[in-house]
């Protein structure tokens, strides 16, 4: 009987697993969402207070509520979404990005169509056409977006008035009112060598030669051309000269502004957000406004717009429902909401900002001044991307030449761009 | 379950036990078995996966096209894989050296004395903060003028101006530095279970002999330590070669992919590229090499120890 | 060096090499104890004026919803390096005390299973998870975490047991014990030192896991709660700095708590050699 006892004994510590805390399990289909709530995916796990707050105002009005899972990080986010698509546990609606990792779940057939949702949308006024584009794969549109983004200078409202500066109108009005502020002993812009490192080349590159900017995200262009090397050069001449703050501090955008660390940041029109939340109030602390192009004989002022889309999964469980859900959140109700929830702008120009700065900023995008650019993030092939973020990080830490690093990306663009067909 | 059904007959088919070794063998793969099962389920069948994907082209969507050796190809053909290799190997010394010397040292000190215990306390509660915050307060620490620069110019030591993350090696090393914050408090933790276990009556018999200070932790403690001493310098091996998270929190593999380990290479083809091919050929390469390390030191030290 | 100045020298090691090792913990109490709108980056060295810990605390616990995922996390990091701590002693004791044929290659084989980068497993263990209708539950959960933490128990345990000599095995046998019984009310009982020290370093290490909550769950009751601390900051903002760095020592409280808890047990000697 003793050898009885001790593998029976012996045992139970595997099965214990199941035996201990088969109570505990909670069943493995909670991912279905219940009647009225889709099941909602998104990396953006930091908004969902704002998300929720959304969904309180869809409930009411449509019936329909988001049941949300966060992700804080973009790439196991990534990851995920294409695995579950091997799986029945597909999300209903989720967060995605334009640009090839669009063209990627397209490919597969995993989205459904939004062509007449979008096409409605656009003849109400919800949405300007020219963005229907960037969601546009062969004919056939995918998804409808998510927020809308531009990229502006920030600036400290203390600091210019300090020293008597207005917003410049002209790229040499800019660099006066930077150099005035480096000879107080103000770094005049912000700088950082991780993931944001390609800013500057994107504000440097689409305020001198737009064609050139959207030549180089199609293949078209290389990053060897004279044009891209002498912005490259004027970046280095920039850094060199003291410019830009320190690449390697890691301290946030928002909190360099507020501590006067620097002057001005070129940043997303999201950095609202995070400026009203270390307290700075917008127009009274900061303002902002549209950069001027360093080539002043272009027609129109170029302004980088970002944009992420919120996809329906072909098959999903709720397909019909997040359909629905998709084609209300482009209506100036759900933006109105989603807008002031953010403090940011909005895709839709009749959504209601409440900071007088962005809705400006919202009308005045409308009009035929400005020229429209995607964002190098969302603009450029994921492999070209990566190869280019590494390279302008090392880039903006240890200026130098440029010739390698332009090589490096465009070894990686021509590989891309061949294996493309 | 499945563990049940196989295990089951065999309690009837074992013959009583007598106290001969060769008599234990049933039981002893009855202990042995759930340790077996749970590993290979969980944690083999996955990674068996990734060895096949890493044959293969595949972006995580539709079905993995065969390539054969091509992504192993590509990876020794990247200059930047050989500086993953170089640092990943800083990185292996430099944590089988500072963090388990000065666990050594913390334990060695600390064992005996009264309240030992709780000088021991600053070096374990690292460990038990959580990431987020031990992220922040090292960006705090490591960033350019930050909190070691201060306390350097304070001190009117040298270095203040160095660019901590930025720069390679240094990159590495004050991560590695980091890293030690961490882990020393662990290591010193099972050196103290090890100094435990050792008898009293040949450690008093030595010091009747007048044997104290160094020659006592030579000639006795440290012989005698040898078995957890393996865990200690083991754990940290086949750490040191997995090296991710503290490298992608603080630099994301530094700019220009100056402070890349293999699994932060192996994460970014994987994750941010969504090339699983590649991803997973690095991965492959990362743990045979791992297993390698591992199972030569063990085995070296295993059979040494039973020899003592 | 005589005993007398060996007695103050080696507190006084301690002493100075602990406070440079609670230096960033300094940094972290006095940034998560100040006012958001007085946080200056700096400035963080500089002790607080006005005293908002709680105040960052409670933004941190409402914002992050982390009241939520409490009890599963506790299940999960009580459970799973409990029954670690068990199946790696087990196997230490099958290979040590019982001989298992084979003993190297069948422990090397268990902490095999730590050499593989726990981020290439993710994906395929979520897809058979949910071909397994186990993804998203806290069954699961408590497996994965269980099979990721039996490597370091078992080559703690084997290696501990090893210290332990084989005269007390057969002394035991010779009594009539059967190997359950030898197990459990010897062996075990001889380990506590190893069982405790394992089982808090493992508890810990799931109770601070980000990588498989994210990967292989999604409901609140279900995802344990790094996943909901993480989301206080990220790449798109979240919430201000003091208030991460607070709710980061709220999470870590439990695991601070748990190694003060234990730390009497090691400091007294275990002394194997008397039996």
């Amino acid at each position: 009987m003793r050898l009885r006892h001790t593998v029976v004994a012996a045992l139970v510590a595997s099965t214990l697993v199941l035996a201990a805390c088969g109570g505990d399990d909670d069943g493995g289909d909670e991912g279905s969402a219940g009647p009225g709530q889709i099941s909602f995916y998104t990396d953006k796990g930091a908004w969902e207070p704002q998300f929720l707050a959304v969904s309180d105002v869809s409930e009411t009005s449509l019936g329909l509520g988001l049941d949300f899972t966060g992700y804080s990080d973009a790439e196991q986010y990534s990851a995920f979404i294409r695995q579950s698509f091997r799986t029945d546990e597909r999300p209903d609606l989720f967060t995605w990005h334009t640009g090839s990792e669009l063209e990627d779940l397209v490919a597969e057939d995993l989205l459904a169509p939004t062509t007449d949702i979008w096409q409605a949308a656009i003849d109400n006024g919800d949405v300007p056409e020219a963005m229907q584009e960037h969601f546009t794969v062969d004919g056939e549109t995918y998804c409808v977006p998510m927020n809308a983004a531009y990229w502006v200078m920030y600036y400290n409202k203390a600091v210019f008035d300090q020293y008597g500066l207005a917003e410049p109108t002209s790229w040499a009005e800019l660099m006066t009112v930077a150099d005035t502020v480096k000879a107080n002993g103000v770094t005049p812009f912000y700088e950082t060598n991780i993931l944001f490192s390609f800013v500057w080349f994107q504000t440097l590159l689409a305020g001198t030669d737009p064609e050139l900017y959207n030549a180089l995200s199609t293949g078209e262009a290389s990053y060897t051309d004279p044009g891209v090397v002498e912005v490259m050069e004027q970046w280095r001449g920039m850094l060199e000269g003291g410019y830009f703050g320190d690449p390697g501090d890691q301290t946030a955008p928002q909190d360099q502004l507020k501590g006067g660390t620097v002057a001005m940041i070129n940043f997303g029109t999201f950095l609202s957000g995070q400026l009203n939340s270390v307290d700075m109030v917008s127009g009274t602390d900061y303002d902002f406004f549209v950069i001027p192009n360093v080539n002043p004989d272009l027609p129109q002022t170029s302004l980088i717009f970002e944009t992420g889309p919120m996809c329906t999964a072909k098959d999903a469980a709720n397909e019909t429902s997040a359909l629905q859900y998709a084609e209300w959140w482009m209506t100036d109700e759900a933006q109105t909401a989603w807008a002031n929830a953010r403090g940011d702008v909005s895709f839709n120009p009749k959504a209601l900002v409440q900071d007088q700065l962005l809705a400006d900023l919202n009308e005045q995008s409308a009009s035929g001044d400005y020229r429209l650019l995607e964002r190098y993030f969302e603009a450029t092939p994921t492999p070209v991307l990566t190869a280019a973020l590494d390279g302008f990080s090392a880039f903006v830490t240890n200026p130098g030449d440029p010739m390698p690093i332009l090589e490096t990306i465009q070894a990686e663009a021509d590989a891309y761009w061949s294996s493309q067909g | 379950m499945s563990g049940l059904a196989v295990a089951a007959p065999e309690q009837t088919t074992t013959p009583r036990p007598v106290r001969r070794r060769g008599s234990y063998r049933w039981s002893a793969r009855g202990f042995s078995l759930p340790a077996v099962l749970v590993v290979a389920v969980l944690l083999y069948l996955p990674f068996l996966w990734t060895t096949w994907i890493s044959f293969t082209e595949y972006n995580g969507l539709g079905s993995p096209s065969w390539v054969g050796l091509d992504n192993y190809r590509a990876m020794f053909d990247d200059p930047n894989f050989l500086t993953s290799l170089r640092n990943t190997l800083i990185w292996v010394v430099g944590s089988i050296t500072v963090p388990v010397g000065l666990g050594l040292l913390i334990a060695t000190l600390s064992y005996g004395m009264r309240f030992g215990s709780w000088l021991r306390l600053p070096f374990l509660i690292p460990y038990a903060i959580s990431g987020v915050a031990v992220g922040v307060v090292w960006r705090f620490v490591l960033q350019n003028g930050g909190g070691l620069s201060q306390a350097l110019d304070a001190l009117g030591l040298p270095g203040a101006d160095s660019r901590w993350l930025s720069d390679a090696p240094l990159n590495t090393i004050v991560m590695i530095g980091a890293a030690a914050w961490q882990q020393s408090g662990v290591n010193a933790l099972l050196f103290v279970i090890g100094l435990q276990s050792i008898p009293r009556e040949p450690i008093e018999a030595a010091r009747l002999d007048g044997a104290s200070g160094w020659r006592m932790f030579r000639h006795m403690h440290w012989p005698m330590l040898r078995p957890l001493t393996t865990v200690v310098v083991g754990l940290s091996l086949v750490a040191s070669l997995k090296t991710f998270d503290i490298v992608w929190v603080m630099t994301k593999g530094g700019p220009g992919r100056n402070a890349e380990t293999l699994a932060v290479t192996m994460y970014e083809e994987t994750f941010v590229n969504s090339a699983y091919g590649a991803g997973s050929a690095v991965a492959v390469f990362l743990s045979v090499v791992t297993f390698l390390a591992a199972i030569t030191y063990l085995r070296r030290q295993l059979s040494a120890e039973r020899t003592v | 060096m005589t005993p007398m100045a060996a007695r103050i020298l080696r507190p006084a090691i301690l002493v100075v090499l602990g406070l440079i090792w609670l230096a960033p913990i300094y940094l972290l109490l006095v940034n998560a104890s100040k006012d958001p709108a007085r946080y200056a980056a700096d400035q963080v060295w500089r002790p607080v004026s006005d005293f908002a810990l709680f105040d960052n605390i409670r933004q941190a616990w409402e914002i992050g919803g982390l009241g939520d995922a409490v009890t599963s996390t506790v299940l999960y990091s009580v459970i799973a390096p409990a029954l670690a701590v068990l199946i790696g002693a087990a196997i230490g004791f099958g290979i040590v005390a019982l001989r298992l044929k084979h003993g190297f290659f069948w422990f090397v084989l268990v902490f095999g299973g730590t050499v593989f980068p726990l981020q290439m497993i993710l994906m395929p263990l979520f897809v058979g998870y949910v071909e397994a209708a186990i993804y998203d539950s806290r069954l699961g959960m408590v497996a994965i975490y269980t099979a990721v933490t039996v490597p370091f128990s078992a080559l703690v345990m084997r290696n501990f047991l090893g210290g332990i000599a084989h005269q007390v095995f057969e002394a035991a046998v010779m009594d009539g014990a059967s190997t359950w019984r030898i197990f459990w009310r010897i062996y075990l009982p001889m380990s506590t030192s190893a069982l405790v020290a394992v089982f808090i370093l493992q508890a810990t290490f799931v109770w601070n896991d980000l990588l498989l909550g994210l990967a292989l769950s999604q409901s609140d009751d279900v995802r344990p709660l790094m996943t909901a601390v993480t989301a206080l900051q990220d790449t798109y903002g979240g919430l201000q700095l003091t208030a991460v760095l607070a709710g980061g020592l709220l999470v870590s409280l439990p695991t601070v708590v748990l190694f003060l808890s234990t730390q009497r047990i090691f400091s007294r000697g275990l002394n194997l050699g008397q039996f």
